[in-house]
């Protein structure tokens, strides 16, 4: 009759000619409702209820679990070694491959034309950090090395060697930043914080155990000296054997040398500042012992 | 009934009769009804004009698919009571025209009428039970079954073993993707049982609700109405004729729901109330799972 179309097509046609759906027309998918066995009642839920015959298990006192009739538990008799230790403490970074990266650059989620911080991976839905479950961060991890193609300037928070060589390949720079939990919080989800009207903190310098690794120009920490991270870049191109271009010579050069103080959280925002969505205003502190503390 | 049954227009009864003669859209013999349990007023509503020189006064805003075409009807004006139609709207597909699913329809119905249920129905256990703390009776020699308290369970007056305990909270969300998607197969199935109706604005000559009732009666829309707008302005006069009518009612489109929806015979919508829905319902097609909780603002969000 008529040509629909539509994703409701025939069925929307159908109904037109059936009564009206109202309350007393609604149902659900057969099949979907299975009755509640009612203990206590009936040929099948009576009698025993499901409890069995007699002792501990129908009159409801069995011991505890693992319990063994009073051999060692298993759980007692193994002995304990420090495999676990502190295991609940442990930073945690969560894994990005270079094949996911890819994808999602692919389907447009990510903007290599700007430069790549975990709030971007985050807002495209790249990756999902927990920072109250000892989570410090993102780490790339080399898998898809093969068929990575894109020259983007990214930041993360630890990196293998395979990765590194694989962005700088392509004209790509990487950087290891640290941030500590609060700082990760407010980067991971960063309009909660400023709805709740509190200035932007300023990043913490990392622990004792992790400032090698980020004052190592080979991780490219943002700590190193600039001028090892260039030679660490040369000697990644000569180990893995590919020519490293010129990025000084690129058109989006700006943008890929654009980098983060130490203490800074966002680009384009200090630490102090508070930032009013609903106005869309930024408040700066004038203070003097506010200004001492937030630049130090 | 036969006398009805001539006179009654439109689709219904000419593919009645040609099923009789072809087999390929005849409907199956289980969703056959017979003529006297069609709504009267569906039947003696006017058919349709067969000229399409009336103007289309609103496009689509947003991007309708391209395998798919906008459905359309008619924009009427409440300022007569016998008005002709003003012109056509197109509305989006994936909000008007989606597959019936009527389990998702009971789902989101049970929903809105359980979440906010507090039973607080409240029985005592025989240890609240005002007594109770001392034997009856000594425990051998009265030739009295032995017992420990008169307020046990056995006991008239006693406690009540398992009975309900306290206010107790029927509250679940279900997924939100599922209650949106039942807003529009609820405007779906209005639409394509001819209980939807479009209107330019409210605004109506008099705060009289003999008129509204006219109107409704002449233009045969049914026996219940729900009038939706936008704003938290709505028009003085159709405040005051909805007032004292039961089963005429205007409420916000924010309020929009599927049991007030389902409970009215007819939903009639203004244009501003087809484009603020179809905005809010068309952003949960295409947008990513929430980062914080919704009630925050989304810069997306329309």
């Amino acid at each position: 009759m008529s040509f629909t179309k539509n994703t409701g097509g025939k069925a929307l046609d159908l109904l037109q000619n059936l009564p009206r759906i109202t309350l007393a027309n609604l149902r659900p998918e057969p099949g979907t409702k299975k009755a509640e066995k009612k203990r206590g009642r009936g040929q099948h839920g009576g009698n025993r209820s499901g409890r069995g015959h007699k002792g501990e298990r129908q009159r409801g006192n069995r011991p505890r679990l693992g319990f063994e009739g009073g051999q060692t538990p298993f759980y007692l008799a193994i002995p304990k070694y420090g495999y676990n230790e502190g295991h609940s403490r442990r930073a945690q970074y969560q894994p990005l491959t270079l094949n996911r990266l890819q994808y999602l650059i692919d389907l447009g989620r990510i903007d290599p034309t700007q430069p790549i911080d975990l709030t971007q991976l985050v807002n495209g839905r790249g990756v999902t950090i927990q920072p109250q479950k000892r989570d410090y961060g993102v780490q790339l991890v080399g898998e898809g090395a093969g068929i990575f193609a894109a020259k983007v300037n990214i930041e993360v928070q630890m990196a293998s060697e395979e990765a590194i060589a694989a962005i700088e390949r392509n004209g790509g720079i990487v950087t290891t930043g640290f941030y500590d939990p609060r700082s990760l919080a407010v980067l991971c989800k960063p309009v909660p914080y400023f709805l709740s009207g509190q200035p932007i903190p300023k990043r913490m310098l990392p622990g004792e155990d992790m400032v090698p690794y980020y004052t190592d120009a080979a991780n490219r920490g943002y700590l190193a000296d600039p001028e090892k991270i260039q030679k660490a870049r040369i000697a990644l191109a000569q180990k893995y054997g590919y020519i490293l271009p010129d990025i000084s010579k690129d058109e989006l050069f700006h943008m890929l040398f654009m980098r983060k103080d130490p203490r800074q959280i966002f680009f384009g925002l200090s630490p102090g500042w508070v930032v009013n969505m609903a106005e869309k205003k930024i408040l700066k502190p004038t203070d003097d012992k506010l200004l001492q503390y937030y630049n130090s | 009934m036969f006398r009805i049954s001539v006179t009654v227009c439109g689709r219904g009864i000419s593919k009645r009769l040609a099923s009789s003669f072809s087999g390929e859209d005849a409907l199956p013999s289980n969703l056959r009804i017979p003529s006297n349990l069609v709504d009267r007023a569906r039947a003696e509503r006017p058919p349709p004009p067969s000229d399409s020189s009336l103007p289309v006064l609103r496009r689509c805003d947003a991007a309708v698919p391209v395998h798919l075409s906008p459905v359309q009807t008619w924009v009427e004006t409440l300022e007569r009571r016998d008005s002709k139609q003003l012109g056509l709207v197109d509305l989006h597909p994936d909000v008007f025209a989606v597959p019936t699913r009527i389990d998702i329809l009971h789902e989101v119905e049970l929903w809105q009428r359980n979440f906010k249920r507090i039973s607080r129905a409240h029985t005592k256990v025989r240890s609240e039970v005002r007594g109770g703390g001392k034997k009856p009776w000594r425990q051998k020699g009265s030739g009295k079954a032995r017992h420990g308290s008169i307020r046990s369970p056995i006991w008239r007056g006693g406690g009540v073993s398992h009975g309900p305990r306290g206010p107790t909270s029927f509250y679940y969300m279900l997924p939100m993707r599922v209650r949106v998607q039942g807003l529009k197969i609820a405007l779906s199935s209005k639409l394509a049982q001819d209980y939807l109706h479009v209107v330019d604005t409210l605004n109506i000559p008099t705060p009289d609700p003999q008129y509204l009732m006219d109107l409704i009666r002449y233009r045969h829309w049914g026996e219940s109405v729900l009038i939706v707008d936008v704003g938290e302005e709505l028009p003085e006069n159709i405040l005051q004729a909805t007032e004292s009518l039961k089963t005429v009612n205007v409420i916000p489109a924010i309020g929009l729901n599927v049991h007030s929806m389902l409970k009215h015979e007819v939903l009639v919508l203004t244009l501003e109330a087809v484009k603020f829905l179809e905005n809010k319902l068309l952003w949960h097609d295409e947008r990513f799972t929430l980062l914080y909780p919704f009630k925050l603002p989304y810069t997306d969000l329309p």
